[in-house]
């Protein structure tokens, strides 16, 4: 067969999109982060538990007190899990998503219903947008349309229409022909027919479309916290990076408690509107009889109170006053409130070292933003343009890859941490295994198995191309493929068993200081020279900011400052990353002086 | 005057409808037309209703006789033929102009009631008001009216669910008196009733006739409801009329062996004297001549 260049048309048609329509693809990203911020704005505003009682009115109207007592506990537990903020930015994705796809699914779905060509052409389509895994079009999505929310929107949408289509189509196909036609015999338009006999009698498979939008948007907001999203995704996807089980259950468990109430309310809300369910639902209470369960407070009755508590709620912010002041002090304000995107991989060092320059910017008077990406990601928002900086580019061997496709776009600003290293490592009680030679002979010990992490990392290519071959491993050894937090994992497992394990792993990593473990030496040098930890900008950030480019290309940390600084954050705990940094600097003064030097302030009133 | 004119008529389903019709009017055979894939309903249909007059189409399951009824309304287009209603030709009449008609002169009571589900039995019966247009306090009180007069006053609360068959066709027929339109369809209306029912249905037809003097078209399969229902009766048999004439002239010179057996069974006596005791109207009167307009 011959190669049929499928990948590379796909390559110039992205290419040829990006410069051919970007005007397009920023109407959208300013459209849907638009209604993306304002939405957060309204959830993120009310305090946390007034919000929670306003969800818990609203189960009341719904579903009756049973289910507004357990809104009201859900959300309080999410809020004593301080998932508050994460949980309020997700539920505004996924009702964005959600908007957005039934805006466009319930038309595709009623047009597929009405004309069988449609039909049949928007079926393959939708196949095509359920099974294509996200990844593919998610970093593309990158080029479109940024970091950040809007491509996590965008994955959601694409993922979440087909049931929308589907079952809008369904419902109004199911709808008894001989109603169609009695209502044609009465003189009905097609299109009144559509509005007064097709959709109420749909309705109710309509919302249950609409709940499967709503929990399938849900199952994606980790993926799209990979790709800047942020909210319960990036909690998720930071713990598991890090092998942080418990921080990920909380955060787990605050997506479930959020697809539970979205979930029960929308089928509730079907039954709620719809003629027929209010069909079903007056039948049931004469089965049941009256009963404190049963009690469903008037529309009316709801409407007021979620008033009175967002009003109680807006009047808190007015008269709480807001904490936002600058913190640049006087003579120090070099930014002017600038803004800095900074991208950061949910590694320790990165983490770190992100949250140090988080706050030595907001010191010197700039507004940074910081978000965190998965790699491929990260580089791609870099490229385009997206992102200013990141600090956690491990070159030149195990990000090799990504500065090959990438440099043209990217200026290097230096090291400013190294050099690090590559090894092999053992959990110390395994003996008489000191350096790679020595695990020749020992395969059976180790089941023939080294523990390995992503098959795109740099070191996996160096692993297996020139490490097993120097020291002849090949054929005794395999090297699994997986994750980080996989290896980290089965690194963890094994050391609980007490059995004998080799995982690829590289230092500076919180796992050496956590487990007891040794570096195999590296004799014959095979995995060449450490990285260094480099700091990578967009092109064309140097002569934006050149002083930040300055402080960046100067920035140095020695291994006691950076394992110091990763032990505080790590005790302030997630989400308090930067109290973690202002603990650690004050144990360190004037440290960040010695990174973001300001002229002499004589010299900048001159200026 | 004729209220209902149908000149020769046809509906063929299936590919290339007009060369089937050619060939049908050249004498071909209808199953030789179905070997090619062609499904001729209807064939060559032609009659009259006048004005006040239960007509009434019989014959067995796939004979043709609910599409030759759709073909009334326009519910589908006739292949060949012209309905006139008093005069106008329905064929010739666009989207627009057929709607009007459909929610205005000629109303349809279906075999399986076809009522909205999702909307009470008041608004059921307001339908065909809602369609055309009259303002929600007049067309409820209309709508009432029309309740009142098929037995179901008081229910107007209720839902179509929490109704037996019976009472739910009373409906069926409320929403199609409610639009005052002179012409009733009615398609198998009281098949799907139980025999006890479906003879209570039929009596309140006949005592609803009296006063309302409706131009109606009534489809059956059952010869009995046939003869106690219409004036005249046309019989029906794969796509043509083989008969068309009183309930005398079918029992007593029936066209061929197919209308003689479909009568086999009808109480003779009971039906020759019932003919004039039950439908108002024109027992066996001559077409035209009458006016119940008055």
């Amino acid at each position: 067969m011959p190669r049929l260049q499928l990948g590379d048309w796909i390559d110039s048609a992205v290419t040829y999109l990006r410069d051919h329509f970007a005007w397009l693809f920023d109407i959208i990203t300013n459209v849907v982060s638009g209604m993306y911020d304002g939405l957060d704005a309204v959830l993120g505003a009310p305090a946390p538990l007034l919000l929670a009682g306003i969800l818990a009115v609203v189960a009341l109207w719904l579903r009756g007190p049973t289910a507004a007592v357990l809104t009201f506990a859900g959300f309080a537990l999410i809020d004593s899990i301080q998932q508050w903020d994460q949980a309020m930015a997700t539920l505004s994705l996924v009702l964005v998503a959600t908007v957005i796809t039934i805006v466009l699914a319930i038309p595709l779905g009623i047009w597929a219903a009405r004309n069988r060509t449609v039909s049949a052409v928007l079926r393959p389509v939708l196949d095509f947008m359920q099974t294509m895994p996200a990844f593919v079009y998610l970093i593309p999505g990158i080029f479109f349309f940024g970091v950040g929310q809007v491509p996590g929107v965008i994955s959601c949408i694409v993922f979440a229409i087909p049931p929308g289509v589907r079952m809008t189509e369904l419902g109004i196909r199911q709808v008894d022909g001989d109603l169609i036609e009695a209502a044609e015999a009465f003189g009905t338009t097609s299109r009144n027919t559509l509005l007064r006999v097709q959709l109420p009698l749909a309705l109710p498979t309509i919302m249950a479309g609409i709940n499967q939008v709503i929990m399938l948007g849900l199952s994606m907001v980790v993926t799209a916290g990979m790709v800047g999203g942020g909210g319960l995704g990036a909690s998720v996807f930071t713990a598991i990076s890090q092998v942080n089980i418990g921080l990920g259950f909380e955060g787990g468990i605050s997506v479930v408690i959020l697809a539970m109430y979205l979930d029960r309310m929308t089928s509730s809300l079907g039954t709620r509107v719809s003629p027929l369910g209010r069909r079903a639902t007056a039948a049931l209470t004469s089965v049941r009889g009256a009963s404190i369960w049963n009690y469903r407070p008037q529309t009316g009755i709801a409407v007021v109170g979620v008033v009175v508590l967002a009003l109680v709620a807006g009047g808190m912010n007015i008269f709480g006053g807001s904490a936002d002041t600058n913190t640049a002090a006087a003579g120090k304000n070099v930014g002017d409130g600038r803004s800095v995107n900074i991208g950061y991989i949910p590694w320790d060092e990165g983490i770190a070292s992100s949250f140090l320059w988080k706050e030595a910017l907001e010191e010197r008077g700039y507004q940074p933003k910081l978000s965190q990406y998965d790699v491929g990601a990260l580089y791609t928002g870099l490229s385009a343009g997206k992102l200013d900086f990141q600090t956690d580019a491990w070159l030149p061997t195990t990000h090799q890859s990504y500065w090959d496709k990438y440099k043209d776009s990217l200026d290097d600003l230096g090291s400013w941490y190294g050099p690090t290293s590559l090894e092999l490592s053992v959990p110390s009680y395994v003996k008489g295994v000191d350096s790679l030679a020595d695990l020749k002979g020992q395969g059976g010990k180790f089941k023939g198995r080294i523990i390995g992490i992503e098959p795109g990392a740099g070191m996996m290519k160096a692993l297996n191309d020139k490490v097993l071959k120097q020291y002849g491993l090949e054929g005794e050894y395999q090297v699994t493929t997986g994750s980080t937090a996989s290896m980290l994992a089965q690194l963890d497992r094994s050391l609980k068993a007490k059995e004998p394990v080799v995982v690829t792993l590289w230092s500076p990593h919180w796992a050496y200081s956590k487990y007891d473990l040794k570096k195999l030496k590296d004799p014959m040098g095979a995995w060449g020279a450490g990285d260094g930890l480099h700091t990578l900008t967009h092109k064309g950030f140097a002569a934006k900011e050149p002083q930040v480019a300055q402080w960046l290309k100067d920035f140095k940390l020695t291994e006691p400052q950076l394992s110091s600084l990763e032990a505080a954050i790590q005790d302030a705990g997630q989400n308090h990353e930067q109290d973690g940094v202002r603990a650690w600097l004050k144990k360190n003064p004037g440290l960040i002086d010695k990174i973001a030097p300001v002229k002499k302030p004589a010299a900048a009133a001159k200026g | 005057m004729s209220r209902l004119q149908v000149e020769h008529l046809y509906k063929v389903f299936g590919r290339q409808p007009e060369e089937a019709v050619r060939r049908l009017e050249a004498g071909a055979d209808r199953d030789e037309l179905r070997e090619d894939g062609v499904t001729p309903a209807v064939i060559d249909a032609s009659f009259e209703v006048s004005e006040g007059e239960v007509f009434v189409v019989m014959g067995l399951s796939g004979s043709g006789k609910s599409t030759l009824l759709r073909t009334l309304n326009g519910l589908l287009p006739p292949t060949a033929g012209r309905v006139l209603f008093d005069g106008q030709d329905l064929t010739a009449l666009n989207d627009t102009e057929l709607r009007r008609v459909r929610s205005h002169s000629i109303s349809m009571v279906f075999q399986h009631f076809a009522l909205f589900p999702h909307r009470s039995v008041l608004e059921n019966a307001a339908y065909g008001l809602e369609v055309q247009g009259v303002a929600r306090a007049e067309r409820e009180r209309r709508a009432g009216e029309a309740l009142e007069m098929t037995g179901l006053g008081g229910w107007e609360k209720s839902w179509p669910d929490q109704l037996s068959g019976g009472m739910q066709q009373r409906v069926g027929l409320a929403r199609a008196l409610a639009t005052e339109a002179p012409v009733l369809l009615m398609d198998e209306a009281f098949s799907a009733l139980d025999p006890l029912i479906r003879r209570e249905m039929q009596q309140q037809l006949v005592d609803l006739q009296k006063t309302l003097h409706k131009t109606i078209v009534f489809i059956t399969h059952d010869p009995h409801e046939a003869v106690r229902l219409g004036n005249r009766i046309a019989v029906m048999r794969d796509g043509r009329i083989v008969q068309n004439g009183t309930v005398e002239e079918l029992l007593l010179q029936p066209a061929d062996d197919y209308v003689a057996s479909f009568m086999e069974d009808v109480d003779r006596g009971r039906a020759l004297a019932g003919v004039s005791a039950g439908s108002a109207g024109t027992p066996g009167s001559t077409l035209g001549k009458e006016s119940a307009d008055a």
